[in-house]
């Protein structure tokens, strides 16, 4: 049985429709990142979910108990869902001690003193904040409220855990460890964990599934290979990661694959969707899968070598042909010159 | 729970606000009293009112008076708003709690004050005339009235602007200033004029409360034979020698005629307000412009304002309540004396007038408080048509001057039987002060909650905890220091009410500023300024404790 189930959920705030009738599950023990720019719904999903907002159509249920269903109107308020939930601001009550943050959760349950005692310990040492319990939020640093803000939403074994970016106050440096100890938390405890972000790198590290919203639908639902590496819709294609993009017109189809070409190039990618010879078609290919070449060969393009930009660990050159303008990383300084670019077919995307 | 405080708050705040305003509109249809057994439906006390011709020149004179101390106070406060916030003037620090004091003072001890400062026979007007032969100004006119009346309210303004001000990111004034602008040309053609929508709000502010005037233009006027709407109204009390509630009902609703207009439209200008404001993005600390050899010119003028709005009345009284006697060829020092304190013992009712303004104060402003806190509560996260309704109601007791309010309730506690008992306890004028502040006191909750993120309540509910316990776990205690602030702001406020009690004045019911009304019919010069000097006291005790402990005067 999946620990949540969301069917359908429709939201309107003011005019906008925010949600479009959003499905999905997620699997106990599974981690499940929701992707989009800001305005796609993605937190008002998860408000939705820990009983924030009030959806206006469609169905939750947490571990098989129906929490929210519109149709028959019934509702269970945020505070009998029992689940946790950590907040972007981390949301600390600035009047309570790290201790007394963490234990109000099983004080509300009533558990007894020893056994709150003993529970707040163990998750405060296991987050590493084990020497801070009398603290308060202002004597913390970012990366520490933000380890509360954690310790505060498991210590009652929560069903599913809710994380609205809970990443983006820190420093870039502290995000990139909190990536890895994260996850390794949740995996560590079993939990299953609904995980928002407008960070993609964020969500392909954090999550074993990754569900991308753009304007209140679901785009498309995998694992963060397939997100990243075999994008279903243009959309998702060009959310990911960097893109050269190309404008053409589809010239021949054959099976699975076609050949798009406009003024100067011709090029042969992987068919994505149903395109008849004649139409307009947009070719995308990953920054970093695109080569400069020794000669010329099969989907292989000359074109004008412009800049070449250093940017550290690699340099990035920009090429033009035309209206078409690249980008291509490599290896070492360039001069500005004519040279080959190979394309893979098998990674050239049409569209 | 969450809905038991909710339904009680928009119960509560209607019963308390419709109940008087209800009465009154009954009783303006009435031929007499409403206890009168010959009273019937009646157009008659309109006829009369409206065709008095006392009526038509009071009516002439509030809007002067209005007009007038609005166009004193509302360029005399952005000025001074101005310097005190985006300039360097020299010891602001120390003279900004000083700007604020005059909200605090009540009006009619000040006004006493002027009259034994500057009046006809007044400690300084002896000795400008023992210096230069004569006294150049005339404190009982037109233009004496207006001028005290504008430099009092001028904080009203300066209370709007300068918030206004804080906000304005200093970089547009220092563009200003970088393509070669002085401090005052930036004043009048940057800062003021992005701030604008907060300084038409705080003029329309000062014109209503010119309507509202009781206090001044009862000292001041009266003698001068000038008559505003509300001492028009006061007046009118004892005209007939039968109660005529009839005609002081259609007085009190034409002077709500006239506010309530003014409150509903400073209503839709709050909400347009700050829509030019350019707000700073980031916090951070700013050089403040420098004024340069302005800056003693300009400490002057806040001083000279200081001076004569707060100092010149307070000297008055407090040298009036220390002297046996007072007038053209008295020395200071042969007159010099404590006995008007020692005589205050022997009134019993001065005394319970005392005891009562602390009580009122203290234990009344606490429970005002928490009604507040309850309403704003009640509103706080609150989704529903009934929050607009809720805004509204409270909205209304703005548009009654506290003089309206006080015979309302007293209305209210004669007409209804079963409380009729409570009119001559503390409770009838409590109610009564509850609802004249109502306006203020919920924007000093609302403040404190605005102070408190949506998500740490959020938390707490994700958490378990259900409405009322998010209350009484996270809400309450993160306003708790909001709250004893506005406890202290609401004591000083009780402190110096004198109109809302005026009417509901009687054994048991006596407060420091209602006695001081009614001894000011009698001309008991040496206890007024006695039971002055007190109040004062009073208001700087909390004040000074206020003070110590942060608590910001401006909201």
């Amino acid at each position: 049985m999946p620990d949540l189930i969301v069917e359908n959920i429709e939201k309107q705030l003011g005019t906008a429709q925010v949600l479009c009738g959003v499905s999905f599950e997620l699997q106990q023990g599974e981690v499940l990142a929701l992707l989009g720019a800001s305005g796609s719904g993605k937190t008002t999903l998860l408000r939705s979910v820990a009983g924030l907002e009030r959806p206006d159509k469609g169905k939750i249920e947490i571990r098989g108990k129906v929490v929210f269903d519109a149709a028959s109107g019934f509702e269970i308020p945020a505070e009998q869902r029992g689940l946790g939930l950590v907040f972007q601001s981390y949301a600390i009550w600035p009047h309570r001690s790290v201790f007394e943050n963490v234990a109000y959760g099983l004080r509300l349950r009533r558990v007894p003193d020893a056994e709150i005692r003993q529970r707040v310990g163990d998750v405060l040492a296991r987050l590493g904040l084990g020497h801070l319990a009398d603290r308060y939020a202002h004597q913390l640093s970012g990366g520490q409220q933000q380890r509360v803000a954690l310790a505060r939403a498991i210590v009652y074994n929560p069903p599913v855990l809710l994380l609205d970016e809970p990443l983006s106050n820190l420093d870039a440096k502290l995000r990139e460890d909190a990536r890895a100890w994260v996850r390794e938390l949740i995996k560590q405890i079993g939990n299953s964990a609904l995980y928002v972000t407008h960070d993609q790198t964020e969500a392909l590290a954090i999550a074993d599934r990754v569900l991308l919203l753009d304007r209140g639908q679901i785009q498309q639902d995998g694992t963060p290979q397939e997100i990243y590496g075999r994008p279903t819709s243009q959309f998702a294609a060009e959310f990911m990661g960097s893109n050269n993009r190309f404008d053409g017109k589809i010239a021949e189809i054959s099976a699975n694959r076609a050949r798009l070409e406009n003024h100067g190039w011709s090029l042969w990618g992987k068919l994505r969707g149903n395109k008849e010879p004649g139409a307009p078609g947009t070719g995308l290919i990953r920054v970093e899968r695109v080569r400069l070449a020794d000669g010329g060969g099969e989907n292989h393009l000359k074109m004008q070598l412009k800049s070449a930009l250093y940017l550290g660990e690699r340099w990035e050159y920009v090429l033009q042909l035309g209206e078409l303008r690249l980008r291509v990383w490599g290896e070492e300084g360039r001069a500005p010159g004519e040279c080959w670019v190979a394309i893979p077919q098998e990674e050239f995307w049409i569209f | 729970m969450s809905r038991t405080l909710r339904s009680f708050a928009v119960i509560g705040v209607a019963l308390v606000v419709f109940g008087p305003l209800g009465l009154i509109i009954y009783q303006s249809f009435l031929s007499e009293a409403f206890f009168s057994p010959t009273a019937s439906l009646s157009l008659g006390a309109y006829r009369y009112v409206l065709t008095d011709s006392g009526f038509h020149s009071a009516f002439g004179t509030s809007l002067l008076v209005s007009l007038g101390m609005t166009l004193i106070s509302v360029p005399l406060g952005s000025l001074l708003a101005f310097l005190l916030v985006r300039t360097d003037l020299p010891g602001k620090k120390f003279l900004e709690p000083w700007l604020l004091v005059p909200i605090f003072l009540s009006p009619v001890v000040l006004a006493f004050g002027y009259v034994v400062a500057v009046g006809p026979v007044g400690f300084f007007s002896l000795w400008t005339k023992a210096l230069i032969g004569r006294v150049p100004w005339n404190l009982y006119s037109l233009y004496g009235m207006i001028l005290i009346a504008g430099l009092t309210h001028v904080p009203h303004s300066f209370l709007y602007v300068s918030s206004a001000l804080r906000t304005l990111d200093p970089s547009v004034e220092e563009a200003a200033r970088v393509a070669g602008a002085g401090p005052w040309r930036i004043a009048a053609t940057v800062s003021l004029p992005l701030v604008l929508p907060s300084i038409l709000f705080s003029a329309a502010l000062i014109f209503l409360l010119g309507f509202e005037l009781f206090g001044l233009p009862l000292v001041l006027g009266d003698p001068a034979g000038l008559l505003v709407l509300t001492t028009y109204l006061y007046k009118l009390t004892n005209l007939l020698g039968v109660p005529s509630y009839h005609l002081m009902a259609v007085v009190a609703l034409s002077i709500v005629a006239l506010t309530f207009p003014l409150v509903y439209a400073q209503r839709r200008m709050l909400r347009t307000a700050g829509r030019f404001a350019v707000i700073g993005g980031k916090g951070q600390a700013f050089r403040p412009l420098p004024l340069g050899a302005l800056r003693w010119p300009a400490v002057a003028i806040v001083l000279l304002w200081l001076v004569v709005t707060v100092l010149l009345p307070l000297i008055g009284v407090a040298l009036r309540s220390v002297v046996s006697q007072w007038g053209e060829g008295i020395k200071l020092f042969d007159v010099l004396t404590l006995d008007h304190f020692r005589e205050l013992k022997g009134y019993p009712n001065l005394v319970r007038g005392i005891v009562n303004t602390l009580l009122i104060g203290s234990i009344g402003g606490a429970l005002s408080v928490v009604f507040y806190a309850i309403i704003g509560l009640a509103a706080h996260r609150w989704q529903s048509r009934w929050v607009s309704f809720l805004d509204y109601l409270v909205m209304l007791p703005r548009a009654l001057p506290g003089l309206i309010v006080g015979l309302a309730f007293l209305w209210v506690f004669l007409f209804f039987k079963p409380i009729a008992p409570l009119r001559t306890t503390l409770f009838s004028l409590w109610i009564a002060y509850t609802v004249v502040w109502l306006a203020y006191g919920l924007r000093l909750i609302s403040a404190a909650l605005l102070q408190v993120k949506p998500e740490l309540e959020e938390a707490a509910r994700v958490t378990g905890a259900g409405q009322g316990t998010v209350y009484r776990d996270v809400t309450l205690p993160l306003i708790r220091f909001g709250l004893i602030g506005s406890w202290l702001l609401v004591f000083m406020m009780f402190v110096r009410e004198y109109s809302t009690g005026v009417y509901l004045l009687g054994p048991g019911t006596e407060v420091i500023g209602s006695l001081i009304v009614s001894l000011w019919g009698t001309g008991a010069l040496d206890l007024i300024s006695a039971l002055s000097v007190i109040e004062v006291a009073l208001v700087g005790l909390i004040l000074f404790i206020a003070l110590r402990l942060g608590v910001r005067l401006d909201a």
